[in-house]
């Protein structure tokens, strides 16, 4: 007699891991208006006071308990909201709702009761679309200032209106301040940032103290907020778009960003990519990812140990070793525009064998430079005093959140969208997912650390299998229009792993060579929002600790 | 001994001036002397922290992260001392609105002075020696002490939230450090058996082990490592250098107790950070290094005094590039619970020691 | 405790073994790839005036004015405002622009920076590179060499 339960397969999951649509709109009864059929998945349009109900037969019955990203557009005769939805355990089973609103009265419910990471997306819906959502705890703008006149990503927005943002509530900074629980509140309110040394960019925190312990903690973010989405939607597809997704983690990430704009755009348009250009695409790819773990590490150590010091310089002298590698690649060093669609711009440098040379050569300093931070950092008992059991995200609040990447691996989540959801020529390849599960800061840290061993796991096969590449089979771009205009009226949504996190893409085309809708689902800005949940209670020097082991890019966070 | 106390205890330098002078030893000649005699002490300290600011903490920090620091202007780039000061001394003086105002103004000044005043007392060998009271190190002690208070003007004065913050921390991490520091301390007048500075150098000359080429001299560090280390830790918490920098944290509230300074303000804050760290190699050099002592003729005794002095340095330098800062709780949790105990345990065993020999 | 003197000791040895990463400029120039995307060189005697790299570019940084009977007047590029993603020079059939190593430039205001024909034609090469030699031949994805059929890329 077994004494192991049978794992309850989710309503919906088919016996091979797939999902069955009738069955899911089955479970969904009546609430399911209609079916849309996107490239990625199928989704359910329901009704706007639904919403809730839809969500958490979706969360509890069928088991989809990761809400990657909320939509929202806005068409002719429409509003629109769509909750792309998948499953941690699996990612390839996905599933949309699609909530229509008419255009006069755009108010639809609130998922935030279900998924707590739809708080945020669902700001910034009304912040740049203008969908208002019921019910919602704190409806206001999240990434324009509170003042600004419009919603930029509606149809009807005049974008030659001038906007005159006086900041009115910091009028007199030396009034006194009587914000907290009322004038006779113990606590003291204080703004970290935007000008800080160590937010990581223009972040603006607004935090209560009681003492030094932190009583509320609330990011205020939009200071770099440039509405890349729609600078996308203005350019073409076949090449204007792809300088773009280097500016969004503009820290050495380009080739990750790059490559979750080509996969969805590559899913939209029906394209193949050649064997060789995804092997190139891997093992560039794998090179930006330890180049930006290295950053992450060295701020995350100039947090903490304070000022400039060795960590954080050796830090970037690896790094520039690895930028130098990509700028023979690519030709420059952090904005790399290397990706094209159907494959990479071109191949490889030669002599290849100078090349080839110079990453195995980086490759086999790495051990000794590991074990140098080993000794500098994780091994340091100071530090392991500062980052142990500060910042704990237990992973069903992380789940909650939507965190990803190393936020989420640090909690003990599985979740690799290069393992899960495969893409590139990761299948092909004999590497290993990194969790800890320590849940605060310290394994955040070590799992990035580790990251990076496996990255270079990752590059020196790649390395080797490029080497025996024949020559005659080298196709570095597959044969793509010059003008490319996918089918109208397709939507897909991406993703894949950058550096950080998920980075999803929305896409939809209306049958011109510029896109309707693209929409960014940034990982730091999910990742941002479990702050809140991190350092409650804690100190002054936890929180910044906490929001440098969060490795948060604000060109990301706020695109 | 005895020769060893006739030339430390020859003279100080103010008595020695006053002979040199036409005025005779009247009061007009005794202040003058003695001004005079404070100046040179101040000017030999001064240029010690001009060089040590702007240009060897830097050449130093590079040579950790494998860099090239000033190597423009002069030879070694040793003119970037005056770069720097012109620099600094040329910006605006930004007067916060609402600072209180003789207190914000005083803050650097007293944290200047209180360094400058502490080594008056110091024997730094070749007759440089300003004054000699018998209760020396009490005096010490007491004028570094003046710098938590110049700390807390500082941090309250300048009606800013991060300088309350780091006033505030710079309170609690004084507070805790004092004691074991002069715990410390007094294991050391257990030995040596008087709080004269003086005569705490000169009972450090006598030879401990005799090697025949080499005689290691007693010096407290040798006699009491354990001693040595904890005071060299308790002293880089008093001096607020990293690990300890918690008042001036800049990854955590910008600058501390520092932020609303600019200028001249600046450039006192920053010269009298370097002057404590100086003043707090001073009191280890004396205290556990022997003081001026030294292979060669006491009247090159500054020469060792001030090398001992810059090794102090380069210590808490090389500290600072490795080890990260530790939280203000965790800080003073070490302050009042590991380092009280130990210190308290040093001077039980120093106690039963100086009972059964002596 | 040990920790901690393994960190001291690690950056010790950084100090004593004496190995610097900087590069001493302006006294030594760095050696930069072959790929480099620097500074762009416009050549108008090859220039076809197709306006494919003005209508290339991201950023609106090209200005093309052609009369009426689409003789080429002005090329002006901002090289301020460039994103150097080299697009144009990929798009352009006959390599008229090209991405020179060079990143040295300065101009005092930001309207210096708008070349115009005769600027471009001036950039120096980078350390007298000409890039073209020492790039591979990466262009067959746009232009094929003549095996009947046109590469539509």
């Amino acid at each position: 007699m077994s004494l192991e339960q049978p794992r309850p397969t989710d309503v919906g999951e088919t016996a091979d891991g797939g999902v069955d649509y009738d069955e899911l709109e089955a479970l969904l009864g009546e609430t399911a208006l209609g079916r849309e059929s996107h490239v990625n998945a199928e989704a359910f349009v329901v009704r706007p006071d639904e919403v809730q109900a839809a969500l958490s037969a979706l969360r509890e019955d069928a088991g989809f308990d990761y809400c990657s990203s909320v939509t929202a557009q806005q068409y002719e005769d429409r509003f629109e909201s769509i909750y792309h939805l998948k499953k941690y355990d699996d990612p390839t089973q996905e599933v949309g709702v699609v909530v229509p609103t008419p255009t006069e009265a755009p108010k639809s419910e609130t998922g935030e009761p279900v998924y707590r990471t739809a708080e945020w997306h669902e700001r910034e819906a009304y912040d740049l679309v203008g969908i208002e959502y019921e019910g919602h705890p704190d409806m206001r703008r999240i990434l324009l200032p509170e003042t600004w006149q419009g919603h930029p990503l509606g149809l009807d927005y005049n974008p030659e209106k001038p906007q005159v943002v006086p900041f009115r509530e910091h009028a007199n900074p030396l009034q006194p301040d009587t914000r907290g629980e009322g004038a006779e509140s113990d606590t003291m309110f204080i703004n970290i940032g935007p000008h800080h040394p160590a937010t990581h960019g223009v972040l603006h925190v607004k935090t209560v103290l009681d003492g030094e312990q932190i009583a509320d903690v609330e990011p205020d973010i939009g200071y770099l907020h440039r509405c890349e989405e729609q600078m996308c939607q203005q350019s073409t597809y076949r090449h204007q778009i792809m300088p773009y997704p280097d500016r969004w983690d503009y820290v050495s990430a380009g080739i990750l960003n790059e490559w979750a704009y080509a996969r969805a755009a590559e899913d939209l348009a029906d394209i193949d990519v050649p064997e060789y250009a995804q092997v190139i695409r891997t093992m560039s790819a794998e090179l930006c990812r330890i180049a930006s773990h290295m950053l992450a590490l060295g701020t995350f150590a100039l947090d903490v140990f304070g000022d400039f010091t060795a960590v954080f310089q050796y830090a970037f002298r690896d790094r520039e070793v690895v930028q130098n590698i990509l700028e023979d690649l690519t030709g420059q060093r952090l904005m790399f525009n290397y990706l094209r669609l159907g494959g990479v711009a071109w191949d490889l440098p030669e002599p290849r064998e100078e090349f080839f040379e110079k990453i195995r050569d980086f490759l086999d300093g790495l051990p000794e430079k590991t074990t140098e931070y080993h000794n500098l950092i994780t091994a340091n008992e100071i530090f392991q005093v500062r980052c142990v059991d500060t910042g704990e995200l237990p992973p069903e609040v992380a789940k909650q959140y939507g965190a990803t990447g190393p936020v989420a691996r640090g909690s003990g989540v599985d979740f690799d969208l290069r393992r899960d959801d495969p893409y590139g020529y990761y299948e092909e390849l004999d590497w290993d997912v990194v969790t800890e599960d320590g849940c605060d800061n310290y394994s955040r840290v070590l799992v990035r650390m580790q990251e990076v061993e496996e990255s270079a796991k990752i590059i020196e096969q790649c390395v080797d299998l490029l080497e025996d590449w024949p020559e005659d089979d080298r196709e570095i771009q597959s044969n793509v229009p010059r003008t490319l205009k996918p089918d109208a009226d397709t939507e897909v949504y991406r993703g894949v792993e950058a550096a950080k996190g998920e980075l999803g893409i929305y896409m939809r085309s209306d049958g011109t060579d510029k896109p309707a809708r693209f929409k960014i689902r940034s990982p730091c800005f999910c990742n941002l929002h479990t702050l809140r949940e991190m350092t409650e209670g804690e100190y002054i020097p936890d929180l910044v600790a906490s929001l440098g082991s969060l490795d948060i890019v604000l060109g990301e966070v706020d695109r | 001994m005895a020769s060893a106390l006739a030339a430390l205890q020859g003279a100080p330098l103010p008595d020695r001036i006053v002979e040199l002078l036409p005025f005779g030893s009247g009061p007009l000649g005794t202040a003058i002397a003695a001004l005079l005699g404070a100046a040179i002490v101040g000017s030999l300290m001064m240029t010690m922290t001009a060089v040590a600011g702007p240009w060897a903490k830097r050449k130093v920090t590079a040579a950790f992260t494998d860099r090239y620091a000033v190597n423009r202007l002069g030879p070694f780039g040793i003119v970037i001392i005056v770069a720097d000061a012109v620099r600094l001394l040329s910006k605006e003086l930004i007067v916060p609105e609402g600072a209180d105002r003789p207190a914000w103004d005083l803050a650097p000044v007293v944290l200047a002075f209180s360094a400058l005043l502490g080594f008056a007392v110091i024997p730094m060998g070749s007759g440089i020696h300003l004054a000699d009271p018998e209760v020396g190190l009490v005096y010490v002690f007491a004028i570094a002490s003046i710098a938590s208070l110049g700390l807390v003007m500082a941090g309250y004065a300048s009606n800013n939230k991060f300088s309350m913050l780091g006033g505030l921390r710079a309170v609690a991490q004084n507070l805790a450090y004092e004691i074991p520091l002069i715990l410390i301390a007094v294991s050391v007048v257990l030995f040596a058996g008087s709080l004269q500075m003086s005569e705490i150098v000169a009972a450090q000359a006598e030879p401990l082990v005799d090697l025949g080429v080499v005689a290691i001299p007693a010096w407290y560090a040798f006699v009491n490592p354990f001693a040595f280390v904890l005071f060299i830790i308790a002293n880089l918490m008093e001096v607020g250098r990293n690990p300890f920098d918690i008042p001036e944290a800049p990854t955590e509230i910008v600058a501390g107790y520092q932020t609303e300074y600019s200028s001249v303000y600046f450039v006192l804050i920053y010269l009298g950070e370097f002057l404590h760290i100086f003043l707090g190699g001073a009191v280890i050099a004396t205290l556990f290094l022997g003081g001026p002592a030294g292979p060669g003729p006491a009247s090159i005794g500054i020469v060792w005094f001030v090398a001992k002095i810059w090794a102090v340095y380069l210590f808490t330098q090389w500290a600072r590039s490795a080890l990260p800062r530790l939280r203000i709780d965790q800080l003073i949790e070490i302050g009042w619970k590991g380092m009280l105990v130990l210190s308290l345990a040093n001077l039980v065993l120093t106690a039963i020691i100086v009972g059964v020999i002596a | 405790m040990i920790g901690m003197l393994k960190s001291m000791a690690t950056t010790m040895k950084h100090a004593l073994d004496g190995e610097k990463f900087t590069v001493q400029y302006p006294e030594e120039t760095p050696d930069v790839s072959p790929r480099f995307r620097g500074v762009h060189k416009f050549s108008q005697e090859r220039c076809i005036w197709c306006r494919q790299c003005e209508k290339v570019c991201p950023n609106d940084t090209i200005q093309i004015v052609t009369d009426d009977m689409r003789n080429g007047e002005q090329y002006n590029l901002h090289i301020g405002q460039c994103i150097y993603c080299r697009l144009c020079e990929e798009v352009c059939p006959v390599d008229a622009i090209l991405l020179t190593q060079n990143f040295e430039f300065t101009g005092d205001t930001k309207d210096d920076l708008a070349y115009n024909k005769e600027q471009l034609k001036n950039v120096p090469w980078y350390k007298d590179i000409d890039p073209l030699a020492s790039r591979e031949p990466d262009r067959e994805g746009w232009v094929g060499e003549g095996d009947g059929e046109v590469d539509y890329q």
